[in-house]
């Protein structure tokens, strides 16, 4: 059976699994009618997010259009992305 | 599309006709619940609130009241007091009163104790429970439809299938002239920014990000950070990475739809389109909250399965999980696993959502009403009690 992630909007840069994922799986994607795969670089359990594009340290996480974390290293397609590579920038004012 | 309801004397179009028993404070919920069992088409709107608050909860507590009595759904009020209560009696009969709809009182130290007061106010609901019988359902425009929301019981298909299929609802019917009330300041701490930019006016946008700094003072008073409560270790293994993560599949409950109001918990929006409500994500409290919009009812999104309904309005419960949707089946009115099985878009999911809703409005029972799952709510108080 296909494994399936849910980008939300075409912004987005990463997507969320709604399979459980083994390293090597082909995860796909499907938005604005398209259906694309990425390969898995890791193991990614259901509801744990993949890159869809390549994030470097720094730049931010975008789900839902808007963003939602930081990288705090070298993110590539197909990586899990959670705590280990992501850090809240939120703050309460 | 269109949808039948009853027309209220204040142009308000009800989804139901119940003739509502309303407590001004809970040392009289024994008789309120009474009443209910006598007769027939009566609902007991129940609390424990009313008395021994600051002058700021009983303030809450009062607009709450006369606000559920004027909610559409209601056809007339039997408001029923003990008489020594902080809650002013009389100002929640007038307020009712303004809707036009009939409103009788009834106060337990003027009349000598619970059976007195039960007797008398029985015979009150009866008549009036005759009089609402006669009212049928007329068409009616989709602009006269407000819905509120909740996330309750959630797990990882929410923010990924029901939540956005709410939102896909929220553009449709504020599309249509209607009006949606969303509200869980707990969900909406980490995404009030996104919410302010929605705002069309940014006056309104700093009272959103009031609302979560006044969660967070009343966490930090106790010595609590809430942020840690909000984003729990179930979340982080659930593959939640961050609080902006979470708070963002909440508001999609209301998508990209433009704010029009924030609004004080139990307090009515002033024009059509999305709001955002000071409700807690507390299901007792938020529904009534929702309920004091003058919603004619609820699109409750759950993950894991959330039962509960409430006394005055309707809860649609829909639910993006496919087990779920088996096992919790006798409590799931929307199935929307298709969303996350890719069988069917979102906006598809929101169109069947939409059009099952406006049943509902209609008269069609949600699984909550049959059960009987619906006796319960609560009003919000912030404290301390004294």
């Amino acid at each position: 059976m296909k494994k399936f992630a849910k980008q939300i909007v075409e912004k987005d840069n990463v997507a969320t699994c709604v399979a459980d994922v083994n390293a090597g799986d082909e995860v796909y994607v499907k938005i604005n009618g398209q259906e694309l795969a990425y390969k898995a670089n890791a193991e990614i359990p259901f509801g744990h997010k993949i890159a869809v594009k390549n994030i470097k340290t720094g730049e931010f996480l975008y789900k839902y259009g808007e963003a939602i974390g930081k990288a705090t290293q070298d993110i590539a397609v197909g990586d899990w992305v959670h705590t280990h590579n992501v850090v809240d920038h939120y703050e309460v004012v | 599309m269109e949808f039948l309801g009853y027309t209220r004397p204040d142009g308000q179009v009800g989804a139901r006709n119940i003739v509502a028993i309303i407590p001004t404070v809970g040392c009289v919920n024994a008789v309120a619940l009474n009443i209910e069992k006598l007769i027939k088409g009566t609902r007991a709107f129940t609390h424990h609130q009313g008395c021994l608050h600051p002058p700021q909860d009983t303030e809450t507590v009062t607009r709450t009241l006369i606000n559920l009595g004027k909610n559409p759904n209601v056809a007339a009020v039997l408001v029923v007091g003990l008489g020594c209560e902080m809650v002013d009696f009389d100002r929640v009969v007038e307020g009712i009163k303004e809707s036009g709809k009939p409103v009788q009182a009834v106060r337990v130290h003027d009349l000598g104790g619970m059976l007195e007061t039960i007797n008398k106010g029985a015979q009150l609901a009866a008549d009036m429970v005759l009089e609402a019988s006669k009212l049928r359902r007329t068409k009616q425009g989709l602009d006269k439809l407000r819905f509120c929301t909740k996330c309750g019981s959630s797990d990882t298909t929410s923010g990924l299938s029901s939540n956005l299929v709410v939102g896909e609802v929220c553009r449709l019917m504020t599309e249509n002239g209607g009006t949606f009330v969303q509200g869980e300041v707990c969900d909406i701490m980490g995404g009030e920014y996104a919410l302010k930019n929605l705002c069309v006016d940014p006056a309104e946008g700093d009272k959103i990000i009031n609302f979560v700094k006044d969660l967070y003072d009343r966490g930090t008073a106790v010595g609590a950070d809430v942020r840690g409560s909000q984003m729990t270790s179930g979340n982080v293994a659930g593959g939640l990475t961050t609080l902006i993560e979470k708070a963002m599949g909440a508001n999609a409950k209301g998508q990209n739809v433009p704010i029009q109001s924030a609004l004080e918990y139990g307090s009515r929006p002033m024009c059509a389109g999305r709001h955002i409500m000071a409700t807690p994500g507390h299901g007792f409290e938020n529904l009534t909250g929702g309920a004091a919009s003058g919603a004619q009812l609820i699109l409750f999104t759950t993950g894991r399965g959330a039962p509960n309904g409430h006394p005055c309005i309707p809860t649609v419960k829909l639910c993006g999980n496919s087990k779920t949707n088996v096992t919790m089946q006798s409590h799931i009115d929307v199935d929307v696993a298709s969303v996350i099985e890719e069988t069917e878009t979102v906006e598809q999911a929101g169109k069947r959502l939409y059009e099952y809703a406006v049943a509902v409005a209609s008269g069609t029972l949600t699984k909550a009403e049959i059960l009987n799952f619906d006796g319960h709510m609560e009003i919000l108080i912030k404290g301390p009690v004294m």
